[in-house]
Formats: structure tokens, sequence, C-alpha cells
């Protein structure tokens, strides 16, 4: 794994009290790097000025 | 009577019809059950509570009701079990851990005031009781069952009760469905109360039956349907009369298929997935369904938004045991922890605002079309060995067929439609317009009594 993205990683961990389990950050390190990677293929769809919908609305029938 | 079938792999539209007409009592059914159970769960693995002892006396106090001119419906008498994943009076679910069940969930009460029969409680992906066997697919028991409702897919196609309740966060009731030969139905999100079900995602996790044929489907979703307001986002449209779906026909029925999503998948998927998909489509078409393509522009993206929306409501779900999990936790519970709080609040905000985008596409395709078929799988059933503890997590961050549907709360139902060359089961899906079940039930059971893929029993 990336050194920047481990170091964010235990970063984010500790500031909840957290560590990861020994021999965690190399096992996951493949699926990490993938959701990162995917994190961005979001962020480069261009959605203009829509705005953050609510949650799924059971009354909405689609028509 | 069905002559050739033994009692335990009666499905419950033949077992309702033979207990209302006084054939089969409640207690010799339940009682055949059990001895399914003791006979081969040492090999599948499938119950991690078994509450054998108060099933006889419900399936007696069943019998009595009964006799006495006091049948509930379909589901009374029905020996039944849910994945461990629902709290059951007693018998919380597990990955609580730190926190109290609630007795009884909304569905699980449900069932029992239908009058069915709780057999138990069933194993799941990630428990915390790392020691527990892995459950077994009954079609071949190298194989896995599909997660993460593992234990209800060994259980429903091993003969092991007659249905079980199952959930769904990315694919959870629709995966073992399809590696198990069994049908599954995801109902639209807030169809069925999700109070009583530790959660995993609370926008995304779905409650739902699943059983040997449709038809139990709809028995289940009857008993199970409606508003609870104990669940804040429980629907209170009115509930429809399922059983009504269960006819074949299919004529005028228009159904969609998202060639472009299929092909963006295929190089994950397994060819004999596909041929059969198609063959699922060409007979729905010789059926009299009309068959079009159709283009849900932002589909591509759907799948992520369903990984960051679970991660990181997962991580929120479960902060106050995740040191816990980290330290003891199973490996996908502790990986989940990791991409959650990875995931920011721009990463969140951004797969809430495609979630809208794709739900604003789903709904101009339904102006054209009354359901969409794909695939329910990307292949057959692995090899157990051949699984790594984490594998599954990276189904969820690349398009395939389940998330989006969680995503955007669709109505979906996986149906088999045929086996591989190693006699392991394959499915399609069917997914509906919001709070239409109706039609993928009438759709998937026309199917189904068409192809007859049912008659096939695992060779456990």
């Amino acid at each position: 794994m990336e050194k920047a993205l481990e170091q964010c990683l235990t970063a984010l961990l500790a500031r909840e009290g957290l560590e990861p389990k020994e021999g965690d950050l190399e096992q996951f390190s493949k699926i990490i790097e993938l959701y990162m990677s995917t994190l961005k293929t979001l962020h480069s769809v261009n959605l203009g000025a829509e705005e953050l919908g609510p949650v799924f609305k059971p009354e909405w029938t689609g028509k | 009577m069905p002559a050739d079938k033994p009692l335990y792999y009666l499905s419950i539209h033949e077992a309702q019809q033979l207990i209302q007409s006084r054939q089969l009592s409640p207690v010799e059914l339940t009682r055949s059950v059990l001895e399914r159970i003791a006979a081969v769960d040492g090999k599948l693995h499938a119950y991690i509570n078994l509450m054998a002892d108060s099933a006889m006396e419900e399936a007696r106090v069943a019998e009595a009701e009964i006799v006495g001119g006091n049948w509930r419906g379909p589901m009374h008498g029905i020996p039944v079990a849910v994945k461990d994943q629902l709290d059951v009076e007693g018998a919380a679910a597990r990955i609580r851990q730190f926190t109290k069940g609630v007795g009884d969930a909304t569905a699980v009460r449900r069932l029992r005031e239908a009058g069915a029969i709780m057999l138990g409680k069933l194993h799941m992906s990630s428990l915390p009781d790392a020691d527990l066997p892995v459950p077994r697919n009954p079609w071949n028991t190298e194989h896995i069952t599909g997660g993460s409702s593992t234990g209800s897919g060994a259980a429903v196609a091993g003969g092991l009760c007659l249905g079980s309740l199952g959930e769904d966060t990315a694919g959870s009731i629709r995966n073992p469905s399809a590696f198990c030969g069994l049908a599954g139905l995801k109902a639209t999100y807030g169809r069925v109360s999700r109070y009583g079900l530790a959660p995993l995602s609370w926008s995304l996790d779905h409650c739902g039956p699943m059983a040997r044929v449709v038809e139990d489907t709809a028995h289940m979703l009857q008993a199970i349907a409606g508003h609870d307001p104990q669940d804040p986002t429980s629907s209170t449209a009115p509930v429809a009369d399922y059983a009504s779906a269960l006819r074949e026909d299919v004529k005028g029925m228009v159904v969609g298929v998202p060639r472009d999503y299929i092909n963006e998948c295929a190089p994950r998927t397994e060819s004999i997935v596909l041929k059969l998909m198609d063959k699922a489509i060409d007979e729905l078409k010789s059926l009299g369904a009309r068959v079009e393509e159709v283009k849900v522009r932002t589909l591509h993206l759907a799948t992520i938004s369903n990984a960051v929306i679970y991660y990181n409501e997962f991580w929120a779900a479960h902060k106050s045991d995740a040191a816990w999990v980290l330290k003891n936790g199973a490996a996908q519970r502790r990986a989940r922890i990791y991409l959650g709080i990875l995931t920011n609040s721009a990463d969140y905000i951004q797969a809430q605002r495609v979630r809208s985008r794709v739900r604003a596409e789903f709904a101009e395709v339904f102006r054209k079309v009354d359901c969409l078929a794909l695939p329910c799988q990307t292949g057959p059933a692995p090899l157990l060995k051949d699984m790594g503890p984490i594998d599954t997590l990276f189904k969820h961050v690349v398009p395939e067929y389940h998330g989006p549907f969680n995503l955007v709360g669709l109505p979906t139902l996986s149906v088999p439609c045929g086996f591989s060359e190693n006699n392991l089961p394959i499915a399609l899906q069917l997914v509906g317009k919001p709070f239409d079940e109706l039609t993928i039930l009438r759709a998937g059971y026309t199917y189904q009594q068409h192809m007859r893929w049912f008659e096939r029993k695992p060779p456990i």
C-alpha cells in the first residue's frame, strides 16, 4: 500500500482510538487500493448542479 | 400428497394445501424436517441455533388450531428458519455483540402471527464466532452457498426448512438463492420492516424470503409485508395480494434488458451465465413477452456508490464495537471498517447524488418497460477452497448485478434458469418498479412453471 494511504488510514483509526490488527494493512492492501481508485471514478462523473437526493422514498412510483 | 417427494422437500405452496385440507399435520411435517436436519446438517452446517423442542411445541399448537377450524393462512404450520441477523426472542443477532436485541424482529413476529413454526437461526457470513464451520452447498458440498445469507441458502436447498428469511445489502438474498437453486425475493425498500434486523447499512438493508419456488416467496412476503411504525423507513403503501401474481401469463409484458451494462460486467461473468440468461429471455419472449434493450446511463457507478454507502454506514453502525472487531472479528468485518473509515463525507454525498441520478434514470426506463431481466451472478458457486476471506468485497466495488438494486431500492427476484456443466444452479434476475412485486412474481412464476428447474433436487 502507498505510504501516504497507509499513514492516512492509521491516523484516521488513531483519531477514533483504534489501531489496525497486525498484518491487516498488508493483507487488505489490494482491496483498499482498488476501493480508493474506484472512489476517484465515482467523483469523475459530472452531476452538474444536481443535489443530494433523499434516501429512497418509498412513495416514489417512477411515473 | 406428492408420492415421490419426502415431506421436507414439499414447497410451502404444496404443504399449505395439504395442511389446510388436513391431509398433512404440522407435527408430521416439522418432525420430518427435524429428522432431515439431524441427518444432513452435519454436512451442510446451516443451523447455528436449532430450536427443536419449541418448534415441536409450536407445531402441536398449530395442529390443534387447524383441527379446531382456525386455519390462519398459507404459512400456518410451515416450518421456517431465519438468518441470524434477525432477532428472535431469546436469540438476538450475534453480530450485535454489545447491543441488546429487540425480542422478535417484526418480520419474525409476523411470520409467527401467520402461524409459521420457528425452527431456529441460520449461519451468516462474518459472525463473531470464528470457529463455526462454513455452510456447504447442497448441490456439491465442496462449493460455497454464497453469502451473506449462507445458512439460509444451505437450509432451504437441502430440505432443512421450507423457507427462510434472509437479508440483502449487496446481494445477500439473491446470491445464495442463485448459487443454491432457490427463488429469492428482495422486495422494495420499505416494504418489509427492518425492525429487529441488526444493521449492516441502514439505507441498503432489505429483509426478504428465500424459498424453493416463486409461489413460496409470495406467501412469505404476504405474511411479512406492511407498514411498521418501529421502522422509520417503512412504507405506508398498500400491500398487494401477492398470490394474485401466481398465474402463467406474460403476454404483452415488456421486459427490458440493460445490454450495455451486462456487456460491461461480461469480462467478469462466466459464459454459461450469459448463455442461460439469453435462453431465459428467449423463453419469456416465446411465452408472449416483448423484449427491449434499455440503457441506464449511470448504472456503471451504481455498484461503487452502493459500496461507499454500505461501508460508511457500516462504520457508523459498528463504531462502538470497532475495537473488538479489529482485534477479534472476521476479516470481512475488519476490512469493512477500514474501508468505511477511509470514506469521507464528500465520497458519501457523491454516492448519494449518484443514487438520485440512477434512480431517476431507472424511473425513465420504467416508463417503457414492465420489468428488467439480467444475470443474478457472475458464475456458478465457487469452490470453498478457492475463496479468500475478503473475496466478496472485490465484487462490491466493480460493476456487478446486485448492489445497484440495493442502491435504488427496487424489488428484484432471483429465479433458477439452468445448471452449469458440473450441475451447479444458475439464476436469472428480474427487477421491477417500486412496490410492483406483482410483475416480477408473475414473470418469475410463468418462467418457472414453463421450465420447471425446481423439479431437480440436490444430491445431498
